[in-house]
């Protein structure tokens, strides 16, 4: 059987016009599913506190489970400089600290 | 014959949800679900966003959603709801007045333009061309050893017939002055915080004039999806999509390249000839990142298939390069000992997916290496080993796909 350009479901609006003017298009994103993992480290607290305002936990959650410490400690300070996130360098070492020992390198909860 | 792929998984029994889907893809996996992508923390899952029918959530906000890899064995033009989705920064638009909507053209132009939609569209006679957009982190979870950044697999990929104005046609109407090296592009999509650098990509002033560029408002025969770039998009055919600006805003004419974090600092691949280093070492040097290297997919068997021993089977898929267009294909059934030439499918363009075709019949039962690798007509082929770079990028190594004869 040879592939059809097109699904013949998406044809029929093929011959729709360009966009109407004057109208306005809003959309409303699902809900989100992602939270960080549940921790006893202080950096998990951290986390909640300086990552959730930008971005869901996805980025963090999907990296390779090899993750090495210096990876997580450049992409923290990266959301930084140059990407303009507030919060302190003191928090830094125990958000890391969390990270790799939870998603990266030193996890120790490998059922995860 | 589809083979659905075998680590495609229910989240529980269909549902009447998905007796009344209008796809064969929503079918086989319900309205909600999960799939594993075949690499280590693949686990993901299936969420419908809107104008979306449910892809693989790569990350929820800002959207980045993979096309489940058995659409492309649907059609040879990907449909809007299953195309992928590609955000930088959470502050993304979620409203638009197409009537308030305006595209600013400034700096080494004689006349700035600030060029409603209907404005746009008069402009110039439309013009359409199919259209490969692939990430250029696409298939970045199979590299080994692995390389941080979006996890996908083979699904960031999608091919359209895309409705647009020559970019050229809105440069000729502002009027490029001497001295002009570059375009900039922004869209509506924004950081969340101030200081974080804005997404904006520039094309050098001769590609921007080619004539093949083009800022599009239709995909496939219909309006553009909200995540793919609504109202207006920049279409770069045979480039990397991230040079496909969304919700297409402003351009800019440079008298200097262009410096911003995305040109400078991020998109950027090894400046040697084949744009790789040996695994785990920084490169030299980088340069951006520019047009598609050549691919090929099996798309009708997937990984743990079974075919029938001692009968013909047949198998298909799609294959595409950056703009040089498929030459041939060949493909193998035994792992790459021996190859043939498959047959090519009807030619929609040079920056299309090509479709081929071939045909092996198992001689006995047991396990099988199917193999294929196109070459594109300026002579790049498929490195038959995979090539790394430390961003993840320009992934092109011959696919193989094992299949059971039973």
């Amino acid at each position: 059987m040879r592939l059809a350009l097109l699904a013949g479901v998406a044809l029929a609006v093929a011959s729709s016009a360009a966009p109407p003017a004057g109208q306005q298009r809003t959309i409303t994103l699902p809900a989100e599913t992602a939270a960080y993992v549940r921790s006893d480290l202080p950096g998990y607290q951290l986390v909640q506190r300086n990552c959730v305002g930008c971005h869901s936990a996805h980025y963090v959650a999907m990296q390779p489970p090899t993750s090495a410490r210096a990876y997580w400690d450049a992409t923290v300070k990266k959301m930084k400089k140059p990407f303009g996130a507030t919060f302190p360098d003191e928090d830094i070492a125990a958000m890391v600290d969390y990270l790799v020992k939870t998603y990266g390198a030193e996890r120790t909860n490998a059922g995860r | 014959m589809a083979t659905r792929r075998t680590f495609l998984r229910h989240a529980g029994a269909l549902g009447a949800g998905a007796l009344l889907a209008h796809n064969r893809l929503a079918t086989l996996i319900g309205a909600q679900g999960r799939v594993t992508l075949p690499f280590d923390n693949g686990d993901r899952e299936l969420v419908a966003f809107p104008g979306k029918r449910p892809l693989i959530v790569l990350t929820s906000r800002p959207p980045q959603l993979e096309t489940p890899f058995q659409v492309f064995n649907e059609a040879l033009l990907t449909p809007n709801d299953a195309f992928f989705v590609r955000y930088h920064w959470s502050g993304l638009p979620l409203a638009i007045d197409t009537a308030a909507y305006r595209l600013r053209v400034t700096g080494k132009v004689d006349s700035p333009l600030e060029l409603s939609l209907d404005a746009l569209r008069r402009l110039a006679p439309p013009v359409e061309i199919v259209a490969v957009n692939q990430c250029s982190g696409n298939s970045r979870g199979h590299f080994s050893p692995r390389v941080n950044g979006g996890q996908l697999s083979n699904g960031a990929m999608g091919n359209a017939r895309w409705t647009g104005v020559p970019l050229k046609a809105v440069l000729d109407k502002a009027g490029v002055q001497r001295g002009a090296v570059q375009v900039s592009f922004n869209g509506l999509d924004q950081p969340p915080l101030g200081d974080g650098p804005d997404f904006v990509k520039a094309l050098d002033i001769d590609h921007a004039r080619d004539g093949e560029v083009m800022l599009a408002w239709q995909m496939n025969g219909a309006e553009l999806p909200f995540l793919n770039g609504y109202p207006l998009r920049l279409v770069v055919p045979g480039y990397f999509g991230t040079y496909w600006i969304k919700h297409v805003s402003e351009i800019q004419v440079l008298d200097a390249p262009f410096q911003g974090f995305w040109m400078s600092s991020a998109y950027r691949i090894p400046d040697n000839e084949c744009a790789c280093v040996a695994p785990g070492t920084p490169p030299a040097a980088t340069k951006p990142i520019g047009r598609f290297t050549v691919r090929s997919f099996i798309t009708n068997l997937q990984d743990g298939a079974r075919v029938p021993a001692g009968r013909e089977a047949a198998v298909r898929g799609i294959a595409f390069d950056g703009g040089r267009g498929i030459a041939e294909v060949a493909f193998s059934a035994d792992g790459g000992a021996t190859w043939q030439p498959a047959r090519l499918g009807t030619n929609h363009g040079r920056y299309s997916f090509h479709e081929w075709t071939g045909r092996f019949t198992p001689a006995k039962k047991g396990p099988i290496e199917l193999k294929v690798r196109a070459t594109s007509r300026g002579g790049e082929t498929q490195p038959l080993e995979p090539r790394w770079n430390p961003a993840g990028y320009l992934r092109n190594v011959v696919e193989t796909v094992k299949v059971t004869a039973v």
